[in-house]
């Protein structure tokens, strides 16, 4: 018999090394880019397709038919500058809302943080994102746009953009789980909410009493911001920004504490 | 044998679960059911009103000591799969406490975390992941697991390539090697081949003589009774018995035999094949004083007592049985009637009896499968697949466990000589 040193009773699970659910984590993203772009012809190049197409289509529609302006750059890299952090919500978002029920077979089997199986989701997003941003800083050069100091707002944005979108889908995904008629709901309101969000207009070119609501909005400081910084190269609306990193937090705060609260029912009624 | 010095790694403590019956929840259903407070019952179009709340478990409290092997039995749905859950936090408690100290690993189905498009390789590290394992650690045990396996040739194939047994072999093997405490085992060896099932049964028993814990769900009573010192026993999400192997073994036996006993009407009307000139009407099992048994000494007589109805006149009918190992399936002897037991035309009513004067057989449960056929064995009249069971004991005078070691399905009488040689067997 060998002595084994052996760990006390507990009640909750046995917390192995972060670093066990950070291979966790890299493995589930890589499966699930696998999975998105394996035997397809354009392969990764529908990340960028997906913004550019759309890009194309809102410069038609707002710059050619009803003569929106980029207020001094060109309006197809302002609307673009929008779209990228734009779908990288609304991507992150849709997939993520079923994630865990896609993922069923190991939420039932095994035991491991459920939190993993929607943050793999984002991060997966994360490479499309990328991909388009790649795109996005070949299109600052065609239209001979420099960068200036105020660029380095443009990884605060990021951040806030990753808190956010990772908030909004630990809530749809979990509360999915029980009630499927999230799912969608969650369509539904993606549509509209490029719309309160100023992703293919400018927030300058609102109403005050319409400005009001939409700047509640936490995206709206985010995609402002990826705008002021990038584009336009100047500082932030440092009123707006602080709205949607105050919401933000505590959308992400309040989103965690919720899931933390529903995973461990998950298995059982999934 | 359970020593005070031991520490207690599993801890239930009046531990009940309770499942919701009915179709999963929408927001009309919780808008209904907010309607009617308090009314814990589901409506069925076809069954009316029922209780919506399963009992899964039922006020089970449990001490599992570290270094134990430990198998877990009872009928389907009597709350094993619901205790590995429970103790690997796959789902929580309605009421009472889990306590588990160590890492744990589930093996409620093998490979569940694997993804068919990516290769062996990458899996390894997408499971070793699941199971707690960080890159390096899976760096280091990565040849073991693939040597364990015998998955060489085909780690860089993406795993939809494989066939189940090889899916479920690499699953098995980086769950043994994820270096776990304690090791939930749910039924899950019936897949793969004998080799290899020996192979991990081996391992798992390594792991418990290294003083890991291993819960094993089986079905399989001769690997239960081959892995485990101690059983437990469910019974209706409740605790039924708890306690050394052999013991518990032999009382679950026993009354799995009765019930099989009660239903044996029904067992000989199922599974019922043939063309139906001739039928039997009843099967009995007689012991060596000529009494119905369930249950037969090892090496002792056994005769089989069985009841017919021709509904026509049939030309000499050929009468059969066959025994056959509950746990495998394997066919253990057979007998057949010849042309001249029976009479050469039978009508009606009648009986026939076949005799064993020694069954020298291991104590493990075995069913008859009795068959009627004409003189050439073309035509089956009559094929009872699943007929009465029967259990080998013991003799009185034998000791329970006594023979614990012993494998196979007979018991061939043997004796070992010596004699000293210096130049081989001449």
């Amino acid at each position: 018999m060998i002595a084994v040193a052996t760990p006390a009773l507990s009640d909750r699970a046995e917390r192995v090394g972060a670093a066990a659910y950070w291979e966790l984590l890299v493995n589930l993203t890589k499966r699930e880019v696998r999975g998105r772009y394996s035997q397809s012809f354009f392969g990764f190049g529908w990340a960028i397709i997906q913004p550019l197409a759309t890009m194309a289509v809102f410069t038609f529609v707002f710059s050619r038919v009803g003569n929106m302006s980029g207020d001094g750059v060109p309006y197809s890299i302002f609307a673009y500058a929008g779209l990228v952090p734009w779908f990288f919500f609304l991507n992150s978002v849709n997939s993520g809302t079923m994630s865990l029920i896609t993922y069923r077979n190991i939420v039932t089997k095994t035991y491991f943080p459920r939190e993993i199986i929607p943050f793999a989701q984002v991060c997966s997003r994360l490479l499309d994102f990328f991909a388009a941003f790649a795109m996005f800083a070949g299109l600052m050069v065609y239209d001979q746009i420099g960068l200036t100091r105020w660029a380095w707002m443009a990884p605060v944005a990021f951040v806030l953009l990753i808190l956010f979108t990772t908030g909004v889908t630990l809530i749809t995904s979990s509360v999915n789980v029980f009630y499927r008629d999230v799912s969608p709901v969650v369509q539904i309101a993606l549509q509209l909410w490029l719309y309160v969000t100023p992703v293919v207009y400018p927030l300058s070119r609102l109403k005050p009493q319409w400005r009001f609501w939409i700047v509640l909005n936490p995206l709206t400081g985010i995609v402002e911001t990826f705008h002021s910084s990038l584009v336009y190269g100047r500082a932030p609306d440092w009123q707006v920004l602080g709205i949607s990193a105050a919401f933000t937090v505590v959308v992400f705060a309040g989103a965690f504490i919720l899931f933390k609260t529903l995973d461990r029912y998950f298995a059982d009624v999934i | 044998m359970q020593t005070s010095s031991k520490s207690v790694v599993i801890r239930l403590d009046g531990v009940s679960k309770r499942y919701r019956a009915g179709r999963s929840r929408t927001v009309v259903d919780l808008i209904a059911s907010k309607l009617r407070r308090g009314d814990d019952h589901v409506y069925s179009t076809s069954r009316g009103k029922v209780d919506a709340n399963v009992w899964a478990m039922k006020d089970v409290s449990l001490d599992v000591t570290e270094g134990a092997g430990l198998g877990v039995i009872g009928s389907n749905g009597a709350g094993k799969t619901t205790l590995l859950k429970l103790i690997s936090r796959v789902t929580w408690p309605s009421s009472g406490r889990v306590q588990v100290a160590g890492r744990v690993v589930s093996l409620i189905e093998l490979g569940a975390g694997f993804h068919p498009e990516l290769t062996g390789r990458e899996n390894v590290y997408l499971g070793g992941g699941l199971f707690g394992l960080s890159r390096r650690e899976i760096d280091r045990r990565f040849d073991e697991i693939v040597r364990f396996a015998e998955v060489e040739t085909l780690i860089d194939t993406p795993m939809k390539r494989y066939s189940s047994g090889l899916y479920a072999r690499l699953g098995f093997s980086v769950a043994i090697y994820s270096n776990p405490d304690i090791v939930l085992v749910d039924e899950v060896l019936a897949v793969g081949d004998a080799a290899f099932r020996r192979r991990a049964l081996e391992s798992l028993r390594r792991l418990i003589s290294e003083g890991k814990t291993v819960l094993f769900i089986s079905h399989d009573m001769w690997n239960v009774r081959r892995l485990c010192d101690r059983i437990l026993w469910l019974d209706g999400g409740r605790v039924r018995a708890y306690g050394p192997a052999a013991e518990i073994a032999e009382r679950y036996m026993s009354e799995v035999n009765l019930r099989a006993l009660a239903n044996q009407q029904n067992a000989l009307q199922s599974h019922r094949g043939g063309t139906g000139e001739i039928r039997l009407t009843d099967v009995e099992i007689l012991d060596g004083a000529g009494r119905p048994a369930d249950r037969i000494v090892e090496g002792g007589p056994l005769a089989v007592r069985a009841g017919y109805e021709a509904a026509e006149a049939v030309p000499a009918p050929l009468f059969q049985i066959a025994i056959v190992d509950v746990d495998t399936g394997i066919v253990v002897a057979t007998a057949v009637s010849s042309p001249t037991d029976v009479p050469a035309l039978v009508n009606g009513h009648g009986v026939v009896e076949c005799v064993f004067d020694a069954v020298p057989l291991r104590r493990r449960q075995f069913v008859l499968r009795l068959t009627i056929t004409d003189s050439h064995q073309l035509v089956s009249y009559d094929v009872v697949t699943a007929g009465p069971r029967f259990a080998v004991v013991a003799a009185p005078n034998t000791r329970p466990g006594d023979d614990e070691d012993d494998d196979g399905l007979v018991a061939l009488p043997y004796r070992f000589e010596h004699r000293v040689s210096s130049m081989g067997i001449r």
